[in-house]
């Protein structure tokens, strides 16, 4: 490494020195006819294409003396004089597996040879500039430029704007909604009603659908404080966490499988899962929850808790085969800094892998020196199955636990040899079989032909009592092998057509060679008789004309086929349900890297100047020098640094996500990305306001919570009085003129199905994935065992990376790979295939009919207590008329008996849940 | 929110007279199948003239062998037993012993006399319809981080599968089915990522019918049918729910996303007759099924998925993969060479000739790309006495119709196989390459996501312009 550093100085001084003194020569009549005619040509032949012009790949364009002496992102591509230290010149070269122009083919050596004695002659060059070399390519926000940007200033205290509608305000926010409106000469819409109120508020804090029985308290609570009551019920069910914590897993891109290459369970990440969800529930401080997932083992009073938060930092899609392990590191760790770059400071890292960012004040070596805290930090264990690597853990297993699982391995691989040597056991004795039947084999071979289909060969084959497939086998094996000498009298003998004459040759032949052998006193020594020999040869090959067919299926029959698969399907599921040490996906400090060098074009094959750990300079709040230790990795300082109330950053993108994951509509769009193409806030005092408060408020995420859900601009109704007056001005309701209408989130609509239909399991906690750590849930099989019929919360639902539950996958849950602030919403047809034909849908339907059905005998008040448990409000007088219409009709075309009103009302009650209102929230 | 996919919508459709109409729709899912709709999923015309419309990929999962197939070398019969006489990647998958021959023999075929191994006696009389590429290289040796790559250029992060990207820059010509389709995909390395859409619009996504472990018989659109009602019943119920969101609409002001919702059932309900009836291959004549090999056990798997992809294609889907894989690693031989690539050959051959023929004959091979390949290919060099390893750095796939010069070799690997060496083509560019076929610039066909504009070849890729016919 230090070699490649003062190699690359070294570059620079040479090129300084030759700029400055060759600049002015005259180039030689000589050079420049050696130039146009051997160079130039070469040059537009097999360069100009990307690198002339407009075009710049790699950064590089070598259309003029000075483009082509300055370089591109990987330094100057050539040194004057030196060929052998000009990277044009290795490219050239093909030498380089990871540097080679042009890229499609080498070019001949002559044209080679003659850039390389240029390059030796001091590269004369006519050329002069092009008119867009002063073009400096596309290039970042520098440092200074950077600070001044909005998103890396200090977060500020604003003043409470002034109003004129004061009665409006509630609480704080309400005087920076409100006065956007007002400048704009904007009203905000009347409060909504109760019912909407609490439905709205009942599926933002827990994700679930009001109850009859709270509809019914709350439209009876006339005191002053009763929704502030229903906020402080929520908050305190532990339902909240449930579903808060879940918009924690979608930053912290969750997972129960690494997805990516090689899909392993990750059999503990469910610990992280809980420790979130525990986290929202005890409102733990935000600051706290941030250092405990960055750094979590290193605090002084770490704990099983703390340890388990760094899971953060393990959850990520790792290509777990990956054979280059130096590209595996770098690329763990890239998937480290992108995730803690967008999930704490909304910023995209990822790109400044390769080059300093095209549009951030980001620097490479920014990078480079948040990689050296993650390089000193261990995120795989050394150990391996076969190629896959593991991942690291933090076991909390007692002897005891040890024990007992290795007593668990020991069982599973038991099961597994089982079923593995039931099938080797028939394979070998088909195998066995086989060769005494060589001769018939060969004889019946000769009434087959190569093309025939295998239905025929079954014909042939079956009466005789040998395998059609290993038949089949055969005679194409004597066909791609009439040269060998074994084979070469079946040809002659099998002209004839009859096959008794190829199995007299054969069995005597056999017969002759089994009575050498029997002679023979080495048993494995080849025999002597050449012919014997091949004989003995051919008929041992298991890959020859006997060889069987790879797959079990087409060597066993159906039984057989069934029982080896029933005795590896009792080892899976013994293996899915074993006990398993305990322990938690998380990270520890490795060896420590206190500097590493820049990855030029992020390659580690190419590496340059070596930096030290730090914060990236545009976030540095001071002017002293963090210290990081020698023998730790540096993740505290970065968690508590990144937890300062003085970062710009951390609290202003928390705040705007739990903004946006209320109102279904974040202050900043792009929640993940604070940077220059990130969007602009749409209140960006509002944004501050709540940064400083919230920090002010130690942090506390409830707080947050109330002072969002008792505002005024929370309360708002969908229907606003002047809509298209509004909706003229303000067409996507940025600022708050009304409440946005809300698909509900995948979760809660399919918890929703289940509450209405009562069957809703809402226990809290623990393993909730049908596999042990580290099973395969797909190996190279494709059969998927995955289930998704548990009735608890979805957020106990299982997530397959690269198999999501269907439900998820259509409703848009978040790519589990990804920081994800704030999702989509699509429409899909298949997400209707789900609705109208789901065992889920139809079985909560028929559930929910029975309710309905139980609720009263009277058709009218059964539309009443399914529109309340479906919508959380009352029927219409139309509405109520139009389902027993409906009703009406259903009935009156089949007899009348109470299994048909039960289908009958489950159709309704499908029907409802497929409506637009059921998901739809105003 | 839908506005999110419309702001960052289709680049193209920015310079196209339907663009301004497709925004104004705002998230809608056209409720026709007719080319002038304008939902998400509706046709788009293409950035420049397009030569193929549609395109049909043959995935032989696992790797199968260049040298044994497509890729003659002569020096490997001469040299077998050798060590390969240059250095082996820095980084191999496994061991790797010394030079191996095929076990094949190739005979030139054709016009054009190229050759093809006795793996693919029926495929080579059509070789003067395929351009066998045999420069391809990319960059990871184990089978999950490859097929990423080949299917979403990326074997680091998830992104959308190029058949995705597809769909988002040309839509598809029927919307009553998914403009995407792969058939019996794998669920392994890489599964779902490798026909999923990321951070594309969910529209663009593949749609899978069953998987590797299901026989092609077998295999459906999830929830497609509904096991309770006949269809006339869940007609009256569809109405009835039209009914309620449309008092639901009375009560909200128009919200285009409602709309889209009350389309999207419609749409729903239509593709539950229409993927049955494209799925239905008793419709095909004797003589049809019989040239996919649908008489033989052997071939009549691949036979009714190379079949079934035909229909899909004449109805209009943009884009439909094929996989060819077990529940193993279907041509993943690093032992048992001779044998396993022997059966696989003989499973697909047969039915990718009669596709071919078929396309051929219905005209649809003119603006058909077909794509034939595996991840990798096969080192030149033996694993055990009887096997190869991968081998990403030179590998051939083969493409035909689509605007491609039929008979047409291009590129070349090292003399023995090992390293693409002439006219090499990336991944990237193999993809630059299909883009520009179907009419797209692969450079102006961009997606905004997190603050950053993504490509399908992200900072790479160079169209193979030799190729074009």
């Amino acid at each position: 490494m230090l070699h490649k550093y003062c190699w690359l100085t070294s570059i620079l001084f040479s090129l300084v020195f030759s700029l400055e003194t060759r600049a002015e020569e005259p180039i030689s009549s000589a050079d420049l006819e050696f130039f146009e005619k051997r160079v130039r040509p070469v040059l537009i032949e097999h360069c100009y294409d990307c690198h002339s012009g407009e075009e710049r790949s790699g950064g590089l364009k070598v259309d003029s003396r000075h483009a082509i002496l300055k370089g591109g992102d990987t330094g100057p591509s050539i040194v004057a004089g030196k060929p052998d230290k000009s990277l044009l010149i290795e490219a050239i070269q093909y030498e380089n597996r990871d540097l080679q122009m042009p890229p499609e083919q080498k070019m001949p050596t002559n044209q080679i040879a003659d850039l390389v004695e240029w390059v030796r002659r001091g590269a004369p060059d006519p050329r002069t500039a092009t008119p867009d070399d002063n073009h400096e390519p596309l290039a970042g926000m520098s440092i200074e430029d950077g600070r001044e940007f909005w998103s890396f200033q200090p977060v500020t205290n604003p003043e409470l704007p002034a109003v004129n509608k004061s009665d409006w305000i509630q609480t704080p926010v309400d005087h920076f909604v409100l006065r956007s409106l007002e400048q704009k000469n904007l009203t905000p819409a009347p409060r909504a009603d109760r019912e909407t109120l609490l439905r709205r508020v009942t599926f933002d804090l827990t994700g679930l659908p009001p109850t009859t029985e709270e509809i019914d308290a709350f439209l009876a609570d006339d005191s002053a404080n009763a929704f502030e009551k229903v906020v402080d019920r929520l908050l305190s069910s532990p339902q909240y966490g449930v579903h808060w914590g879940r918009h924690w897993l979608d930053v912290a891109r969750y997972a129960d499988s690494n997805g990516l290459d090689e899909n392993l369970a990750y059999g503990h990440s469910w610990r992280y899962r809980d420790y979130v969800i525990d986290s929202f529930n005890n409102d733990k401080p935000y600051d706290r929850f941030v250092i405990e997932q960055l750094a979590g083992d290193l605090l002084p009073d770490a704990t099983v808790e703390t340890r388990t938060a760094t899971g953060f930092l393990s959850l990520g899609a790792k290509v777990l085969a990956e054979p280059d392990r130096n590209k595996l590191d770098m690329d763990i760790i890239d998937e480290q800094i992108d995730t803690t770059g967008k999930a704490f400071w909304g910023l995209t890292l990822g790109c400044v892998r390769c080059h300093d960012h095209k549009f951030d004040p980001v620097k490479q070596t920014d990078y480079y020196a948040l990689a050296a805290i993650f390089k000193s930090t261990r995120t795989l264990a050394e150990s391996k199955t076969g190629a896959i690597h593991h991942w690291y853990e933090h076991s909390f297993a007692t002897e005891e636990d040890q024990k007992k699982a290795e007593e668990i391995n020991a069982e599973i691989k038991k099961l597994t040899s089982a079923a593995n040597s039931y099938k080797n056991g028939l394979v070998t004795e088909l195998r066995n079989r086989t060769k005494e039947q060589a001769a018939e084999y060969l004889a019946a071979a000769v009434l087959v032909s190569p093309q025939m289909s295998l239905v025929d060969m079954e014909r042939v084959a079956e009466p005789r009592g040998l395998h059609p497939r290993i038949l089949h086998h055969c005679r194409l094996h004597l066909e791609y092998h009439q040269d060998d000498p074994f084979f070469k009298p079946w040809h002659k003998l099998a002209a004839v057509g009859d096959p008794s004459v190829v199995r007299q040759h054969y069995e005597s032949l056999f017969a002759e060679m089994q009575r050498a052998m029997d002679a023979a006193e080495d048993k494995k020594a080849p025999l002597s008789d050449e012919r014997l020999e091949q004989a003995r040869l051919a008929v041992n090959d298991n890959s020859g004309f006997l060889a069987l067919p790879a797959k079990p299926e087409y060597v066993l029959t159906d039984e057989q086929i069934a029982e080896y698969h029933r005795l590896l399907d009792v080892a899976r599921e013994f293996e899915s349900q074993a006990f398993d040490e305990p322990a938690a996906m998380g990270v520890a400090d490795g060896e420590v890297a206190a500097t590493i060098p820049v990855h030029i074009r992020g390659s580690y094959k190419n590496l340059g100047q070596p930096v030290a750990r730090e914060f990236p300079e545009v976030m540095r709040m001071s002017k002293s020098r963090p210290i990081f230790p020698e023998d730790g990795s540096g993740r505290l300082e970065l968690a508590t640094w990144a937890t300062s109330t003085e970062h710009p950053l951390t609290a202003r993108v928390i705040v705007n996500r739990i903004w946006g994951w209320h109102f279904g509509q974040p202050l900043v769009k792009s929640t993940e990305n604070f940077g220059v193409l990130g969007d602009q806030p749409s209140h960006p005092e509002l944004l501050d306001w709540l940064a400083w408060n919230f920090m002010d408020r130690g942090w506390s995420i409830k707080e947050l919570h109330r002072l969002i859900v008792h505002s005024s601009a929370y309360q708002m109704s969908y229907h606003h009085p002047q809509f298209e007056q509004c909706a003229a001005v303000d067409q996507e309701n940025r600022l708050l003129w009304r409440a946005n209408l809300q698909r509900l989130p995948a979760e809660a609509i399919r918890d929703a199905v289940l509450s209405v239909s009562d069957r809703l399991d809402t226990s809290l906690g623990g393993k909730t994935v049908p596999l042990r750590n580290r099973q395969f849930v797909f190996n190279h099989t494709s059969k998927d065992h995955t289930k998704y019929d548990s009735l608890r919360r979805a957020v106990y639902l299982p997530v397959i990376r690269n198999n999501l539950y269907s439900l998820f996958e259509q409703f848009d849950f978040p790519d589990p790979t990804m920081p994800t602030g704030h999702r989509n919403v699509t429409t899909i047809a298949p997400q209707a295939l789900l609705i109208m034909n789901s065992d889920l849908v139809l079985d909560s339907a028929d559930a929910f009919a029975e309710r309905v059905i139980a609720a009263s005998s009277d058709s009218e008040s059964r539309i009443e207590f399914a529109y309340r448990a479906a919508y959380g409000r009352k029927p219409s007088a139309d509405e109520t008329r139009y389902v027993l219409a409906f009703l009406g009709e259903q009935s009156a075309q089949g007899e009348a008996s109470p299994a048909a009103e039960r289908e009958n009302w489950s159709v309704v009650c499908h029907g409802l849940i497929a409506a637009n209102e059921f998901i739809y929230l105003k | 929110m839908h506005d999110c996919e419309l702001h960052s919508r289709r680049h193209l459709m920015k310079t196209s007279a339907a663009g301004f109409a497709s925004l104004a729709m705002a998230g809608l899912l056209a409720s026709e199948s007719r080319a002038d709709s304008s939902g998400p999923t509706a046709a788009i015309p293409p950035q420049f003239p397009a030569r193929a419309k549609r395109v049909i990929f043959l995935f032989m999962k696992g790797g199968p062998s260049h040298v044994d197939t497509f890729d003659p070398k002569p020096m490997l019969d001469r040299d077998h037993g050798k060590p390969l006489p240059f250095p082996l990647p820095e980084v191999t998958f496994a061991k790797q012993g010394n030079l191996l021959r095929s076990p094949w023999k190739f005979r030139q075929y054709g016009e054009s006399g190229l050759p093809v191994s006795d793996l693919f006696p029926n495929v080579a009389k059509h070789i003067d319809d395929l351009c066998v590429l045999r420069s391809l290289h990319g960059t990871n040796p184990a089978h999950g981080g490859a097929l990423l790559k080949l299917h979403t250029g990326s074997d680091q992060f998830v992104r959308p599968s190029f058949g995705s990207w597809i769909v988002y820059g040309l839509g598809t010509e029927n919307e009553n089915l998914p403009a995407f389709l792969t058939i019996c995909p794998t669920l392994a390395h890489g599964g779902v990522n490798n026909w999923g859409s990321a951070f594309l619009p969910a529209h663009c996504q593949g749609t899978p019918l069953g998987n590797a472990s299901l026989s092609s018989s077998q295999v459906g659109v999830k929830h497609i049918a509904n096991p309770e009602l006949s269809s006339r019943a869940q007609r009256k119920q569809l109405d009835f729910i039209r009914g309620l969101n449309q008092k639901h609409l009375e009560r909200t002001e128009y919200d285009t996303a409602l709309e889209g919702r009350l389309h999207s059932f419609e749409l729903a309900y239509r593709m539950q007759s229409s993927m049955p009836e494209a799925q239905d291959l008793s419709r095909e004549s004797e003589s049809i099924q019989k040239q996919y090999g649908l008489d033989n056990p052997v071939t009549a798997d691949f036979g009714r998925q190379c079949l079934m992809a035909r229909r899909f294609l004449e109805r209009g889907v943009r884009f439909v993969q094929v996989t060819h894989s077990d529940s193993d690693v279907q041509w993943d031989q690093h032992g048992n060479l001779y044998q396993g690539h022997t059966k696989n050959a003989a499973e697909v051959d047969l039915p990718i000739a009669g596709l071919l023929q078929d396309l051929k004959s219905r005209g649809l091979l003119d603006d058909t790309l077909v794509l034939w390949g595996g991840e990798f290919g096969r080192t030149p060099t033996a694993q055990g006495n009887d096997g190869r390893d991968h081998n990403p750095h030179g590998f051939t796939m083969w493409m035909a119709g689509g605007g491609v010069k039929g008979g047409y070799a291009y590129g070349a690997t090292d003399e023995y196989g090992y390293y693409a060496a002439e006219k090499k083509m990336h991944i990237h560019d193999l993809h630059a390459t299909i883009l520009h076929l179907l009419g797209i610039d692969h450079e102006r066909l961009t997606f905004r996501y997190a603050g950053r504009d993504f490509r399908l070849t992200d900072v790479e890729g160079v169209v193979a312009r030799d190729i074009l016919a």
